[in-house]
């Protein structure tokens, strides 16, 4: 990029197609490239964003609308440090961490289905009900669409949007202390699977998961379920792995559901609250035990 | 025909041993390593092209059938041939004939590979997955099994090991399952029988027991509409009431009404069921006591092995939930407004309260949430709003 800056002038017509895509009629001072520039160097963005049509202007605009609101979470940052208030857990005590109460509740979830990605057909939504409970219902169809491609279909998602700090910062739940995943919910009788996004730096570990198995009941009364963190397996684009160890707890930066039971028809899950406690007689990383494999076999 | 012949004869030339069996023509001996039966190429080469549907033409299909082509292809084709396509074939056809689950149809087509030929003699050649095509498709069956929840067991995997050898693909793909199926499929808290009653009675009470598993106490009792005078409907009721519902029912405000609400819709495994609810307002919680506790003007050494009086309240039971307090469940044949009247009717003996009361139906009708699962309805995509339909309220006179 420098030596670009340097010896000449490059037009690209899309800053986000690279090497190959870069328009040939750009002038150049002194003639130091063979081959075609490589404006910058990238791997794949974990991050996909649309692209948008704004204006310098406008894009000055939306960033200082945006900074009010990114202040004014650095200044709860900066006074939650300064209090540095010690975290006390009580055996017994679910500390909620997604409750549907709120009014922005609703911005934190993003519902998926197969259909969203041309995947399938099914279809599923998530709103708030009048209860102030969230409520994650579809219609799952196995129907697998007709292109060839797609052997199996039929998945209904929804995920927590990364968690992040002020300035569109990353950040993780910072879970270590805790032992056990806490919901109180109402389903269907249907299954659901609980995944936690652990994303690694490496792209070998952007898709890695722990997930575990959500049971409902079914009928009008709520349940809580209390899951050891210790059960939940780890599997990476929907294996899972050989190598079994529990989850990373400080590195968790979504949870999601997934309705995945292979039974079509209508579901609906009611979340009252997502919360983590603590049992200090809860010893267990990892419930599922390893076996040594024969010498010389690669794991796969 | 000749070509293939040649083709042989040439690759195995210095293989030739006379045999004492002699065959009909010269050629034929040079191939008589391979133990060919005893007829002549010509007059059978059409059956011996490879058959893509070996279960086609079957009539009378059951597993004994199944097992019979399987048995057929084994005893026909010595070689073996095309023997990744037959199993291709099986796979399709398993579900027609109702073994999709039966893990002994599973062995018997992993049995009809060869043993010993696909078994790599060094681990180069196991790792770089020797013989893909037959490991794929023995894991293509795998997969099949996985789907349907059928665990595998010693013997299978010693039938694979026989196959493709111990450090074989399949074979370790056969080893996970063997790990994670059996870890899985006792989880459930709420433990259904692998394959839920057909007949919508059973399938009604097993829903209702799940539901009301919540109180151990809770009392189900089955009615038949034939009990109530004037009934329209001929139909049974599956009722659950625990005596704590009784009590609380009991106790309801008599200004304030009683709903009946559903249909609501309750899964057991791929049959889903519809169940009622007779339900009252939610009553408030008792009031929670604030207390100081660093306030110690009030101390007395008396107090300590006591605690506050103001502070006791009855603990609420399970079934008062925020969102009502449910007083009883049930599930009906017909799901019908007449069942659930005789529901009341027949509930209003061991609970006189429900003469007195106003009761409120709260009913949304099962049948619309019935949504065609073929294509072509799919392209809209709002099947989920089916669920937030309409509620017709309806007042039934508080006087049944």
């Amino acid at each position: 990029m420098n030596l670009v800056r340097f010896f000449g002038r490059i037009i690209p017509n899309d800053a986000h197609n690279l090497c190959g895509n870069i328009r040939q009629n750009y002038t150049i001072a002194r003639n130091v490239h063979t081959s075609v520039v490589c404006s910058h160097f990238t791997f794949h963005e974990t991050k996909r964003e649309p692209k948008d049509d704004l204006n310098t202007v406008q894009h000055i605009w939306r960033g200082m609308n945006m900074l009010k609101d990114e202040v004014r979470m650095w200044k709860d940052e900066v006074s939650e440090a300064v209090k540095t208030d010690p975290l006390f857990l009580f055996p017994g005590n679910v500390d909620k961490v997604f409750k549907f109460n709120e009014p922005n509740a609703l911005h934190s979830w993003i519902a998926t289905a197969d259909q969203d990605n041309k995947d399938g057909y099914s279809s599923c939504e998530f709103f708030i009900d009048e209860n102030q409970k969230g409520v994650f219902q579809g219609f799952l169809t196995q129907t697998v669409p007709k292109d060839g491609e797609r052997t199996r279909a039929g998945y209904c998602n929804l995920k927590s949007v990364k968690k992040r700090k002020s300035f569109k910062r990353e950040s993780k739940f910072e879970w270590g202390m805790y032992t056990h995943l806490v919901l109180r919910v109402r389903g269907d009788g249907r299954s659901y699977m609980i995944n936690l996004h652990t994303p690694g730096y490496y792209d070998v570990f952007w898709n890695d998961l722990y997930q575990f198995v959500l049971y409902t009941r079914g009928g009008p009364y709520w349940q809580v379920s209390k899951i050891p963190f210790s059960k939940f397996f780890l599997s990476s684009k929907g294996k899972i792995q050989d190598f079994q160890y529990g989850p990373s707890l400080d590195d968790i930066t979504n949870i999601s559901f997934t309705m995945v039971d292979k039974i079509e028809g209508p579901f609906k899950l009611e979340i009252d609250y997502i919360g983590v406690e603590l049992d200090p007689n809860h010893s267990e990383t990892s419930a599922y035990e390893m076996y040594k494999l024969p010498r010389g076999m690669a794991n796969s | 025909m000749s070509r293939v012949l040649l083709k042989f004869s040439f690759q195995f030339s210095g293989y030739i041993r006379h045999s004492s069996a002699l065959s009909h023509t010269v050629i034929m001996t040079r191939t008589n390593l391979f133990h060919f039966p005893q007829r002549s190429f010509a007059d059978d080469e059409k059956s011996r092209l490879p058959r893509l549907n070996e279960f086609g033409n079957v009539e009378n299909k059951s597993k004994e059938v199944f097992l019979t082509v399987i048995n057929g292809y084994d005893v026909r084709e010595v070689h073996k041939r095309n023997h990744v396509e037959f199993i291709y074939g099986a796979l399709k056809q398993m579900k027609d004939f109702g073994v999709e689950r039966d893990l002994e149809v599973y062995k018997a087509i992993v049995n009809v590979m060869p043993k010993g030929r696909f078994v790599p003699r060094n681990f180069l050649q196991a790792e770089f997955m020797h013989f893909p095509k037959q490991q794929i498709c023995i894991m293509h069956l795998l997969e099949q099994m996985e789907d349907n929840g059928v665990i595998p067991d010693a013997e299978l995997g010693e039938l694979l090991v026989n196959i493709i050898g111990e450090r074989g693909y399949a074979v370790r793909r056969f080893m996970r399952m063997m790990y994670w199926m059996p870890k899985f499929s006792k989880l459930s808290p709420w433990p259904l029988p692998t394959e839920v009653p057909r007949e919508p009675f059973d399938l009604a009470m097993l829903a209702v027991k799940r539901i009301t598993s919540v109180d151990p106490s809770t009392v189900i009792s089955v009615f038949s509409t034939r009990d109530v005078e004037d009934s329209i409907d001929d139909t049974w009721i599956i009722s659950g009431q625990s005596p704590v519902q009784q009590e609380l029912l009991a106790s309801h405000n008599k200004k304030s009404p009683v709903y009946i609400e559903g249909a609501f819709r309750i899964w057991l495994r791929k049959s889903s069921v519809y169940y009622f609810v007779l339900r009252g307002d939610p009553r408030p919680p008792p009031d929670p006591v604030e207390t100081d506790f660093d306030d110690v003007s009030s101390f007395s050494a008396g107090n300590i092995f006591r605690p506050p009086v103001s502070e006791v309240a009855v603990q609420p039971s399970v079934h008062e939930q925020e969102d009502g307090v449910f007083y009883a469940v049930c599930c009906t044949g017909s799901s019908g407004k007449d069942s659930l009247l005789s529901w009341v009717r027949l509930m209003q003996k061991t609970n006189p309260i429900l003469g007195e009361v106003p009761i409120l139906f709260k009913f949304s009708s099962p049948n619309r949430d019935i949504v065609t699962t073929d294509g072509k309805n799919m392209d809209g995509g709002d099947q989920s709003k089916t669920d937030s339909q309409k509620q017709d309220d309806e007042t039934a006179g508080g006087n049944r």
